[in-house]
């Protein structure tokens, strides 16, 4: 409850697990002292003034209107020092942000969010993403797959659980089928709005194994506190474990009830065998 | 200089036989309090409707603050008396909490800051600080006051109607506010009406304070606080309009359903009924193009009443008075290109945010010098701590914690993390309750006497302040921490998060130190009404201050001066050593050192008729 009175604020981060993570909370933390010391100053003074020249009938108050050197060097070092932390930040922000500073993907996946969780997508066992197509998403085809391209027939779809492994370039392509949303996973210091009618790339590696939390940082209505979901990060081992158990299970699907393709175009044989 | 001052003669002279002639045409009840054209009436009506719009602000604020600590538990009192689809047995519901945040934000912004900073004391200030009789338009001017009110009822009507009222949060960002219900359509007219308002206030204020100075009014001789509401008036009429014509398209998209800011192929209930191609981010763009200039056109004004009230309580100068001007015009300049700060994350082009980065730093550089010049002014002065100062003070000391919070939130990198968490609540509100209202506080007790001829108490005035101090920092401090947890804001339920069950208690602590914060605005509340009634007859000059407002009659009656206005010199001529007394009014001419200044100090002593 009172914690916050006598402990740094730097100890409230939750654990940090991405590649970014630690220098994003070290950027934090410089700037941080250096309001540290500002503050120290500032108040310092401030207090120090009230206290000195608090009001005495003797006495008058100093007739003085300024001075340009001092002018001059409280604008002048505040800006040195501000922009220093601005080039500083560049650097993190395209690192982090910037699509040509995306790193080659180990692992893609789709996320679009909807009022109120979010949809998951694999490329499935053929490792290609089936087409996609706004205009054919419904809530039952989220993503909008086109029906007529057989890379989509064995995609993985899952509902706010997603499963990734450790040590890898995650890159997330991004989206949201109705209103604005925003992609908040704590732990990995990673935070991007979700657009609709929008496919917005992010990236991020993880690595420690563990389950952590997935939450919506944008007001999306009443149901936004509710959008809460699950990051398992795992081993290499166990994450191709995991994803060869759903992937089994698609085929055996995909082979038991082969896919029809719905169009009145040529027939398409062997989808199955695509790959 | 003299292209400026229009000849005050005239005026003054009538306002001065007026005031022996009141019987002549006296001015109907609803002429004289209701449809007024007298700034000071208006500027009381502003005064009172944005009070009580903080009460009403200030009761969302503490059922949103119960909800965050004590989730779904009746609401004590209250909870039994609001209907089903608010509150179940009691509990807040989430779509309740929702229409509470957004309007809570709605209402403290656009009906609280902006109508007591701009109208309360821009319509008190101006004509009596520049020596004038009221402002140049003041029809207009009663129009702005008088669309005030109708806005606020429409946009509080939203509770009473069906889905209840708006609840995208007051920055209304489409398309969750493109594709709500009747309450945000409520929200976009009344928004649309205080915007008109605004406009209204600010082209009369550029208006008069470019026409109506009195003689020896220049430019550089007028008081920081008119300084700040003339920059403040710039950013309106260059601002608002943005904000009006992006309203009117979130209208259309609402009502038309046109598709300014809804995008092709939306999985809705109400996709079908949009063709799409618009795009949602341009809302934002458009709307902090407005609001972040907003954002100072809130705390402007309150820096020229805090410069103005430390200046005379401090007995000083102010220290770097062009400074001062001009760290206001760089902060005006640069508000306008700064907006995208507020949409690092929003999935503009990464290369946007590298630029609103740079300009957002620089923005902090005239606020630091603000900050500095404070401090300079208050060194070696002789500082008296009456209310107003005690106010002006806790304004630079919140500030100084709100405008270092604002560099970690520039810092695009870091804002990752932070943004859109209670970091961002904490700052809003160091900016906000802090600087704004607390800068508002201060101007409430230093210009009471000249708006009502009656002191406050300064006893209750104390109280009132040490607890709103203590409680405020209680309240909002640990936000930041909460933020540095990563508590997202505008949720109904933390808890449901495993990262964030352990902020219970911090959230139950900050809700019981936000209502004594709460409770202790009664204080003000009843010192305003006591005093009204029984304070002390104020003099004319209570504070001993030098800026023109001083030389009206204690309470200044229409037209506002009994005797003509001269400028001799700046606003701040305080403690001049070569005068025995530690002040110099602007209006009180040089040459006369001896017999005069001795009538002007007892007719300071007589106080106003
Ligand atoms: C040193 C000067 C300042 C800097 C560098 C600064 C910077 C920022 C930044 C970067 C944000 C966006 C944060 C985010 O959403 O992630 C922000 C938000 C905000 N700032 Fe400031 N700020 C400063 C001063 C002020 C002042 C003086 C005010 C008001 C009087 C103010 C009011 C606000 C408000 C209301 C928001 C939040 C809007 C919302 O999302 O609801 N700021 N500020
Ligand atoms: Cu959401
Ligand atoms: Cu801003």
């Amino acid at each position: 409850m009172l914690e916050w009175l006598y402990k740094d604020m730097l100890t409230f981060f939750p654990e940090g697990v991405s590649t970014y993570s630690k220098q994003l909370d070290d950027m934090f933390a410089v700037i941080y002292w250096f309001s540290v010391v500002i503050f120290f100053l500032t108040y310092g003074l401030l207090i120090a003034f009230i206290i000195k020249y608090r009001f005495n009938p003797n006495r008058k108050g100093y007739h003085f209107h300024g001075s340009n050197a001092l002018e001059f060097t409280w604008t002048l070092l505040p800006s040195i020092v501000f922009i220093l932390i601005g080039l500083w930040s560049e650097d993190m922000w395209t690192r982090t942000k910037s699509e040509w500073r995306v790193p080659h993907p180990d692992v893609s996946v789709e996320v679009m969010a909807y009022q109120f969780g979010w949809n998951i997508r694999y490329p499935g066992p053929d490792g290609v993403f089936g087409k996609k197509d706004r205009s054919q998403m419904t809530p039952s085809n989220p993503f909008g797959i086109d029906k007529n391209d057989p890379a989509g027939f064995d995609d993985l779809i899952t509902m706010n659980q997603i499963h990734l492994p450790i040590n890898k370039n995650v890159v997330v392509n991004l989206s949201t089928m109705d209103v604005i949303h925003s992609f908040f996973l704590p732990n990995f210091r990673v935070k991007q709005d979700a657009l609709p009618g929008q496919w917005i790339k992010i990236w991020f590696n993880g690595f420690k194994s563990g389950k952590y939390e997935l939450a919506c940082a944008e007001l999306c209505g009443s149901g936004h506190y509710s959008m809460r979901g699950e990051v398992f990060m795992q081993s290499e081992v166990e994450y191709d474990k995991w994803l060869d158990e759903k992937y089994s299970a698609i085929k055996a699907n995909l082979l038991a009830n082969p896919p029809a393709l719905p169009t009145p175009t040529v027939e398409e044989p062997a989808k199955e065998s695509h790959h | 200089m003299d292209t400026a001052t229009i000849s005050l003669h005239e005026t003054t002279n009538h306002s001065h036989d007026h005031d022996h002639s009141h019987d002549h045409h006296e001015l109907s009840f609803v002429q004289k309090y209701i449809f007024s054209t007298d700034h000071k009436v208006i500027a009381r009506q502003f005064l009172f409707v944005a009070l009580f719009f903080l009460l009403v602000g200030g009761f969302m604020a503490m059922l949103i603050r119960w909800q965050l600590a004590y989730p779904g538990e009746a609401i004590p009192l209250i909870g039994k008396f609001l209907p089903d689809t608010l509150v179940a047995g009691g509990a807040i519901q989430p779509n309740f909490y929702a229409q509470l945040l957004s309007m809570h934000g709605t209402i403290m912004i656009f009906l609280v800051i902006i109508p007591l900073a701009v109208g309360a004391f821009g319509n008190q200030c101006i004509p009596l600080m520049i020596g004038t009789d009221d402002m140049a338009l003041p029809k207009l001017n009663m129009y702005s006051f008088w669309l005030v009110p109708p806005a606020g009822m429409l946009v509080c009507a939203g509770f009473f109607v069906e889905g209840g009222s708006a609840a995208a949060g007051w920055t209304s960002y489409p398309t969750l506010a493109a594709l709500a219900d009747k309450g945000q359509t409520l929200w976009l007219v009344g928004m649309f009406l205080v915007g008109f308002s605004s406009i209204m206030g600010a082209v009369n204020y550029i208006t008069t304070i470019l026409n109506k100075r009195a003689k020896g009014m220049t430019m550089f001789r007028m008081p920081l606080t008119v300084w700040a509401l003339f920059i403040t008036a710039i950013l309106i009429t260059l601002g608002t309009p943005v904000l009006a014509a992006a309203i009117s398209m979130q209208f259309m998209d609402q009502f038309l359903h046109t598709s300014f800011f809804v995008p092709s192929h939306l999985v809705h209930a109400k996709g079908a009924l949009y063709s799409g191609g618009g795009q949602p981010i341009l809302w934002q763009h458009l709307f902090w193009f407005y609001s972040h200039p907003a954002v100072y056109i809130m705390i402007l004004p309150t820096m020229g009443i805090v410069s103005d009230v430390l200046s005379t309580f401090s007995r000083k100068p102010i220290f770097g008075y062009k400074a001062m001007i001009f760290a206001i015009m760089g902060i005006a300049f640069l508000g306008f290109i700064v907006w995208g700060h507020h949409m690092f994350q929003s999935g503009m082009n990464p290369l946007l945010g590298t630029t609103f980065m740079l300009s957002t730093i620089v923005i902090a550089v005239p606020s630091a010098i603000k900050i500095f010049n404070w401090l300079g002014t208050i060194w070696r002065g002789n500082i008296k701590f009456a209310t107003a100062n005690l106010n002006a003070l806790a304004f630079i000391a919140t500030f100084v914690i709100g405008g270092l919070s604002g560099i970690f939130m520039a810092s695009a990198p870091v804002d990752i993390y932070i943004h859109d968490t209670y970091f961002i609540v904490a700052h809003i509100h160091y900016v906000l309750f802090g600087g704004s209202l607390f800068g508002i506080f201060a101007g409430i007790y230093y210009w009471f006497p000249k708006m009502f001829g009656k002191m406050l108490n300064e006893s209750w005035g104390r109280k009132h302040f040490y607890w709103s101090f203590a409680f405020f920092n209680l309240t909002f401090y640990p936000m930041h921490i909460l933020g540095v947890g990563g508590h997202m804001r505008r949720v109904y339920d933390p808890y449901v998060y495993d990262f964030l069950k352990h902020f219970q208690p911090m959230n139950q602590f900050i809700t019981i130190s936000a209502f004594i914060l709460g409770a202790s605005q009664l204080i003000l509340i009843f010192n305003i009404l006591w005093s009204l009634k029984y304070g002390r007859n104020a003099p004319r000059n209570p504070w001993r201050a030098n800026t023109l407002d001083w030389a009206a009659p204690a309470k200044p009656g229409h037209g506002n001066f009994d005797k003509d206005i001269t400028v001799y010199r700046g606003p701040y001529e305080y403690s001049h050593p070569d005068r025995k007394l530690d002040y110099w009014p602007q209006w009180e001419a040089p040459e006369v050192v001896g017999d005069e200044n001795k009538s002007q100090v007892s007719s300071l002593s007589h106080g106003g008729h």
